[in-house]
């Protein structure tokens, strides 16, 4: 972020004559500040509230129909405002859009300086080295170029990037520490680039699947498709799912008594229509990946099978019906049957299977999630079912407003077990029950780039942290007779100042580094000229 | 288990109201998802006409049909073609179900085929029954022979109507419900082109919807 974004200088006076450039600049400037990013990600937190609290058309369009029908003066204004579809919404688009040429433009000038300070020599030494935060004077006898290619030498040793001017050595190190700070703004960049990735070219998808049947990566095949921006039904990886068999395993005793102890939907799936099946075992949090897209496991129940004959002895129903569970503990799960096309009317039954049935205070319940005695109960309508009038309808609901029930015992079914409809209208039986799974297909492009993107940037991070950028000159004079220190000395030819100074000393331990380093300095000079006496120290901070 | 609704499923394509007015464009790229109009209103959506020249040649599509007979595309070379990817479930299906059963009727020499999706062949055969079908349907409960589409004009919607010429290429696509009388223009439009003669710049507009 920007936050060291110099104001312009003079700026009240300067207003007064901005031109189009000076405007454009000025907006640039605000865009790419941290205010404003941290502005527009509240404004997409915030943008984000109607999503929940509204239904949404690419998630549950049943529910904006029954909002639209609920609200029929208010719900047209909310959907010219695209409160029904928040996220795909032209405002919300201007909102990540902003966000993240806010955040582009940021990061990018930062990322080229950094590339430039990075690849920079050393500084020219400052005149007074003494006004430095660390600094000391040696004495030596050796010759002023002499001490400056030994304390050159020596630095370079020590992996300083060195620069020689006239009397003076400038070395710096740490330029890791400008690397890490790349990295992390680059991989920061790559992070919003693979989140946009996915955005655009990524979609998600969901599928209940009955076993024994099978279904095609389509837009017609999914039940729920959440497409990214530039995605088209085309463009979905055409594989194929063939769910031969789910497996759900119970604990059967103890406290813990109906839990989950095992679930594993054997599937086969093929890459394009007509090439090979090949099996698969899916389980929960081990996705099945076809073509880069990932097929996660993430329901399952029953679907028991029915089979309607309707007033004219046809076969008008034959086929497993899903029921979606209303509770974990026991599964018990509701249902709809449509048979919109029996004679004389059209038949409709509602009810609950229950896998494991029991009766509680004489009212029917489910005891355990597997079906070990399972039963269903349906209440019978005959009438129109309003499908004909070309509104679409969900398959789990049954609209009774143009039906009449019709007078049916009700007795629990068990499979093989029939209700004889009154008035010649046929009979409904129970055959027996499949179980079926959803399925949670996600295509996220990005998530691999994200992944490296975000280990990049914290190693980066770790880096410019860890790695500090430092900073040693010298400057070595000939002594003067009126240097206090060369009349201390018998024969010193130079007086050495070295300073040393840190840029981002967070972590500390600079000084010992620079005690260190000097301490070698005098060590080396001394096998440069090794005089009668140790070079001394004069000066310290 | 956020699919309690399997409503329109997959609603119509918004960005193909685009296409509709750009006949002329060779391709058209369809946005799934997120529609507005399927599932509030009354199921119209979007149609493209492709010019000759600019067709995609319909894939090989083979399989039973509902009675259980073979069925291939391949076979009907030479005739117009109209297939109707339907379900008897789908709401909007059966609202078109009976201009498609007048129009087969009404052009005997053009070759009409549902292909159901997703669906039993109880249902379907009582729905055949219901709105008196004369043609067959390819049974298609995994969506195989929708899925062959792929890559050329893949059905966006339930229902889809796709008209293929006489050179087995497809000429036109209707996503969500078509009524009689924009179906028939387009079916009068492909059987007066002739095969291989481009008949550029020309098309119509709106052949779905009331």
């Amino acid at each position: 972020m920007t936050a060291d974004q110099p104001a312009p200088a003079g700026q009240t006076d300067a207003q007064v004559r901005l031109g189009l450039a000076g405007w454009l600049r000025w907006g640039w400037r605000q865009l790419t500040s941290m205010r404003t990013a941290l502005v527009l990600l509240f404004l997409l937190a915030l943008a984000s509230i109607p999503g929940s609290l509204l239904p949404q058309e690419g998630i549950n369009p049943q529910a904006v129909s029954q909002y639209y029908a609920a609200h029929p003066a208010l719900a047209p204004f909310l959907g010219r405002l695209s409160a029904f579809n928040v996220f795909g919404a032209p405002w919300f688009a201007a909102i990540y859009l902003l966000l993240f040429t806010s955040l582009a433009g940021c990061v990018l000038p930062r990322a080229f300086r950094l590339a430039r300070s990075a690849g920079q020599p050393p500084p020219n030494a400052p005149r007074h080295l003494s006004r430095l935060p660390h600094s000391v004077r040696l004495s030596t006898p050796a010759g002023p170029d002499e001490a400056l290619a030994c304390a050159s030498g020596m630095l370079a040793a020590r992996r300083f990037r060195t620069r020689r001017g006239d009397g003076w050595v400038s070395a710096e190190k740490g330029y890791l520490h400008e690397v890490g700070n790349l990295v992390f703004h680059i991989a920061l960049l790559g992070l919003l680039a693979s989140v946009a990735l996915g955005a655009l070219v990524g979609y998600k998808g969901n599928r209940l699947l009955v076993a024994g049947d099978t279904f095609a990566n389509s837009p017609t095949g999914l039940d729920v498709l959440r497409p990214g921006r530039l995605i088209s039904g085309g463009d979905l990886q055409p594989f194929s799912i063939t769910l031969d068999r789910f497996t759900a395993r119970y604990v059967s005793a103890g406290p813990e008594r109906g839990q989950p102890a095992y679930f594993g939907a054997a599937l086969r799936y093929n890459t394009s229509p007509g090439a090979p099946m090949r099996p698969y075992n899916l389980q929960v949090n081990h996705p099945l990946i076809v073509d880069g897209v990932r097929v996660f496991l993430i329901g399952h129940g029953y679907a028991p099978v029915f089979k309607v004959t309707d007033g004219t002895g046809a076969v008008v129903y034959d086929q497993a019906t899903p029921f979606i569970p209303l509770e974990q503990a026991g599964l018990t799960s509701a249902g709809v049957v449509k048979v919109p096309d029996a004679r004389p009317e059209g038949l409709g039954f509602a009810g609950v299977f229950l896998p494991t049935a029991v009766g509680v205070n004489g009212r029917l319940a489910s005891a355990f999630p597997a079906a070990l005695f399972p039963r269903v109960s349906l209440v019978s309508y005959a009438g129109n079912l309003g499908m004909d009038g070309g509104q679409p309808q969900s398959v789990y609901n049954l609209d009774i407003s143009r039906m009449h029930q019709l007078a049916v015992r009700p007795v629990p079914l068990a499979p093989g077990q029939s209700i004889t409809l009154p008035q010649g209208r046929g009979k409904l039986t129970f055959q027996g029950y499949r179980q079926w799974v959803s399925l949670a297909i996600t295509y996220d492009p990005g998530q691999f780039p994200a992944l490296i993107s975000a280990i990049a940037a914290l190693a980066g991070l770790i880096l410019s942290f860890a790695v500090r950028r430092r900073r040693v000159f010298i400057r070595a004079l000939q002594a003067s007779a009126d240097d206090e220190l060369a009349a201390a000395e018998p024969a010193p030819h130079a007086v050495v100042e070295v300073a040393g100074l840190t840029r981002s000393d967070a972590a500390g331990g600079f000084e010992e580094e620079f005690a260190e380093l000097v301490g070698q300095l005098r060590g080396a000079l001394d096998r440069v000229a090794p005089a009668s006496d140790a070079p001394v120290l004069v000066k310290g901070e | 288990m956020d699919r309690l609704a399997r409503p329109a499923r997959r609603p119509a394509a918004v960005a193909l109201a685009a296409c509709v007015t750009a006949v002329a464009a060779a391709s058209c790229s369809a946005r799934v998802g997120a529609a507005n109009q399927g599932f509030v209103g009354a199921g119209a959506a979007s149609s493209h006409y492709y010019p000759a020249g600019s067709r995609a040649i319909a894939p090989h599509v083979r399989g039973r049909t509902l009675t259980g007979l073979p069925f291939s595309l391949a076979a009907d070379r030479g005739s117009v073609v109209v297939l109707n990817f339907w379900g008897s479930w789908c709401a909007p299906c059966r609202r078109e179900a009976p201009a498609l059963a007048a129009l087969a009727r009404r052009f005997p020499q053009v070759r009409f085929v549902g292909d159901d999706v997703h669906d039993s062949a109880a249902s379907a055969a009582a729905f055949q029954r219901a709105f008196n079908v004369g043609y067959p349907s390819l049974n298609d409960p995994g969506e195989q022979v929708a899925l062959a589409f792929h890559g050329t004009v893949p059905p966006q919607a339930i229902p889809t109507t796709l008209v293929i010429d006489r050179s087995g290429r497809i000429a036109a696509v209707m996503f969500g419900e078509v009524s009689y009388v924009g179906l028939r223009a387009v079916i009068e439009t492909v059987l007066r082109d002739r095969v291989g003669q481009a008949a550029a710049g020309r098309g119509w507009h709106g052949a779905a919807g009331a």
